[in-house]
C-alpha cells in the first residue's frame, strides 16, 4: 500500500518540477476573507488588520490539518495599494462595506489615454507612487510609509510560522501581466477601445512596463531567496479576444517575462483566470517547468492536461461554487476526477480553482484535503 | 434603409458609425429607421460571436457603438413613436457583490435586441428586486455574479418572488463568471450562462416561444 515518504516541501517542489511525488500536493489559495470565516473571524478584521489575517489563516491550517505550502499572504488591501499589487480602488469591509463581505475592487476609468506617454516617460513604478496610487488610494499618504514596513515587519514571523509546520510560502513575489494591469487600471472596455482603435502607444507602454518588470522582480526574488514568482491575468484569454490580439498584445510579453525569470531559476506561477482553451498551444512554447499553469475550472484543466504533459506543472481547479454550494461527495468526487486524470504521472498540484470562496461550507474544505490526502497518493 | 452603417457597426468602424447616425438624424431621417439598421448590425455581431468569430472583445466594443449611436438618437426618440419592445428586462447584481461588468454588456447587448432594460445596480437587496419586479412586470429578471457570496442572495430574491406570486410570469436567468448549474439550480433559475450573448439568445428564443 502507498504511504506518504516526502516532506510537504519536497513533495510541492517535486510537482512543480513535473515529478512525480509520494502524493499530490494539495494547494488552496486561502485568502483573508475566507480564511477569515472558516475561522470563526470577521472580514472586516482581516481586513483591517494583516496580523489578525495571519491569525485566520493559520488557524484553519491548524483546524482542518494543515496542507502542503501556504498560498494567501497576510496583507490588507491597503497594504495591496502600498505595495503595488492591486492598482484598482478598494472597497473595504468594515469601513466601505458591511461586516462579513469580500474586500471588492472597483473598476473604473482612472487611468487616462494620455497617461501611456507618462509612464513610458516615468516608468511605471515612479508613475505609480508619484501620482496613479494617489487617485486610488485607501489611505492617506502618510500612512504609506507604515503600510510598506508593516508588511515587512509581518514577513518574518509569518515565515516562521510557516516553517514550524513545515511547509513554505508558494509564492512570495507577486505580478500582474502589464497587459491585465493596464486593462485594470483603464477599465476592460476603454482598454479594448486602446487595443483596437489606437494601439500604439499600448505596445509602447506594454514593452516598457516589461523592461522594467523583469529586473525588478529578479531583484526582489534574489533579494527574499525565492525561486518563484506568482504572475497574474484574468483578460488575455481567448474568453475576451481573438487570437490575433493575444499574439500581437500579450503572449511575447507573457513568453519573455517567463523566460527571463527561468533564466535566473525562478518558475513563474501563472495564475490564469478564464477559459484559455484556445491559448493552450503557446504554453508548449516556454521552457520545460518553467511555469505552474493556475488554472480556476473554466478552463477546461483535462485539455490542459493533455496539451501540456510532461511540459509544465498544473495547479487546481475545484470550482468555487462547488466548494459554496456543492456537498462534501461532489467534493470528494471531483477532486478524485482531477487526480486520476490531471495528476496522472505527476506534474499536478491539487488546490482551489482560483481562490477558495468566501461562502466555502468547511465540510467542503475539509473534504478536497481529505480526498487530496487519501486518494492522492501515487504507487512508486 | 442604407446598409453603411449597419456595416460600419458589424466592421466596429466606430467613427464612422457615429458620424452616419448623427448626419442621418441631423437630417430628419426616421430615427427608428436608424436605430433599426443599428439594431441589424449588433445582431450580425451576435451571429459572429456565436460562430466565433467575434469575441468578448468585439462585443463589448459594437455595445459602445451602439449606445453612442443610441445616445445621439435619444432626443429624436423622444419626439417619435416609441420602438417597439421585445420585452422587459430587469437587472441587478445582488447584495454582498459589486461587481457590473458582465451585467452592463448585457444589458447593452438586451436593448441592441430590441428590449427594455431596467438596470437597478449593484449590491442591490432581494426585496427591493422584488417591489421594482412588482412595479415593471418584468417578462425576464436577470441577476449577475463575480464572487460566490451572491448566490445566497439569488436565491433569496427568487424565493421572494415566488412567494409574491411572480415568479410564473417571467424567466430568471443568472450569470458571470462563478456560476454554474449547480447555481442555477440552488437559486432556481431557469437558465445560466457565462457567455452574455447566450443570454440574449435565450431572452430572443423565449419570446419567440422556442
Amino acid at each position: 500500500m502507498a504511504k506518504e515518504s516526502m516532506t510537504a516541501i519536497e513533495r510541492t517542489r517535486a510537482a512543480i518540477r513535473l515529478e512525480k511525488p509520494d502524493r499530490v500536493p494539495l494547494v488552496p489559495f486561502l485568502s483573508a476573507e475566507p480564511a477569515a470565516l472558516l475561522a470563526g473571524f470577521t472580514t472586516a478584521q482581516v481586513s483591517n488588520d494583516a496580523r489578525m489575517s495571519q491569525s485566520a489563516f493559520l488557524k484553519v491550517f491548524d483546524d482542518y490539518g494543515g496542507w502542503d505550502s501556504a498560498y494567501g499572504s497576510p496583507i490588507t488591501p491597503a497594504q495591496m495599494q502600498a505595495a503595488n499589487i492591486y492598482p484598482m480602488k478598494v472597497r473595504i469591509p468594515g469601513r466601505d462595506l458591511p461586516d462579513g463581505y469580500m474586500f471588492q475592487l472597483v473598476e473604473e476609468e482612472i487611468m487616462k489615454p494620455e497617461d501611456y506617454d507618462k509612464i513610458c516617460e516615468m516608468g511605471f513604478d515612479s508613475f505609480y507612487y508619484e501620482d496613479y496610487l494617489w487617485r486610488i488610494n485607501c489611505f492617506p499618504r502618510e500612512d504609506m510609509t507604515r503600510l510598506i514596513e508593516e508588511v515587512l515587519i509581518n514577513w518574518d514571523p509569518w515565515c516562521k510560522e510557516l516553517e514550524a509546520r513545515g511547509v513554505e510560502p508558494f509564492i512570495m513575489a507577486h505580478e500582474f501581466h502589464p497587459f491585465f494591469k493596464l486593462s485594470l487600471m483603464r477599465s476592460v472596455v476603454r482598454f479594448t477601445e486602446d487595443l483596437y482603435y489606437n494601439p500604439g502607444p499600448v505596445e509602447r507602454t506594454m514593452k516598457r512596463m516589461t523592461d522594467e518588470l523583469i529586473p525588478k522582480q529578479i531583484e526582489i526574488c534574489k533579494a527574499l531567496g525565492v525561486n518563484n514568482i506568482l504572475l497574474v491575468d484574468e483578460r488575455g484569454s481567448g474568453f475576451y479576444y481573438p487570437l490575433p490580439v493575444f499574439e500581437r498584445f500579450w503572449w511575447p510579453y507573457a513568453q519573455e517575462i517567463i523566460e527571463a525569470f527561468w533564466s535566473e531559476g525562478i518558475t513563474t506561477v501563472f495564475h490564469l483566470d478564464t477559459c484559455w482553451d484556445k491559448n493552450l498551444p503557446y504554453f508548449k512554447r516556454l521552457p520545460k517547468g518553467s511555469t505552474v499553469m493556475e488554472l480556476d475550472s473554466t478552463t477546461d484543466i483535462f485539455l490542459a492536461k493533455d496539451v501540456l504533459r510532461d511540459h509544465l506543472c498544473i495547479h487546481g481547479d475545484v470550482p468555487a461554487s462547488l466548494l459554496s454550494l456543492g456537498k462534501p461527495e461532489e467534493v470528494e468526487a471531483y477532486c478524485r476526477r482531477l487526480i486520476d486524470g490531471v495528476g496522472a504521472g505527476g506534474g499536478f498540484v491539487l488546490g482551489t480553482g482560483c481562490a477558495t470562496p468566501p461562502d466555502c461550507k468547511p465540510e467542503n474544505f475539509r473534504a478536497m484535503l481529505e480526498t487530496g490526502r487519501t486518494c492522492g497518493l501515487y504507487r512508486s | 434603409m442604407s446598409q453603411e452603417l449597419t456595416d460600419a457597426i458589424v466592421e466596429l468602424n466606430r467613427d464612422e458609425a457615429v458620424a452616419a447616425v448623427e448626419r442621418r438624424a441631423k437630417g430628419g431621417e426616421d430615427p427608428l429607421v436608424i436605430l433599426g439598421e443599428c439594431r441589424r448590425g449588433m445582431a450580425v455581431v451576435g451571429e459572429r460571436f456565436q460562430k466565433g468569430d467575434y469575441f468578448l472583445a468585439e462585443l463589448m466594443l459594437s455595445a459602445e457603438i451602439f449606445k453612442a449611436g443610441v445616445a445621439i438618437l435619444q432626443p429624436y426618440l423622444a419626439r417619435s413613436r416609441s420602438a417597439e419592445s421585445k420585452g422587459k428586462v430587469l437587472l441587478a447584481t445582488l447584495k454582498g457583490d459589486i461587481h457590473d461588468l458582465g451585467k452592463n454588456i448585457l444589458a447593452t447587448l438586451l436593448q441592441s435586441h430590441g428590449f427594455e432594460v431596467h438596470d437597478m445596480g449593484v449590491d442591490i437587496p432581494p426585496s427591493r428586486v422584488v417591489e421594482e419586479a412588482r412595479e415593471i412586470k418584468p417578462d425576464f429578471v436577470g441577476f449577475s455574479a463575480l464572487i460566490t457570496t451572491a448566490f445566497a442572495g439569488m436565491k433569496e430574491a427568487a424565493d421572494m418572488l415566488q412567494e409574491d406570486g411572480l415568479r410564473h410570469n417571467m424567466k430568471l436567468i443568472i450569470g458571470g463568471g462563478v456560476t454554474t448549474p449547480t447555481t442555477r439550480d440552488y437559486v432556481g433559475a431557469d437558465f445560466q450562462t457565462l457567455d452574455a450573448m447566450e443570454g440574449v439568445t435565450y431572452c430572443l428564443r423565449t419570446v419567440r416561444g422556442e
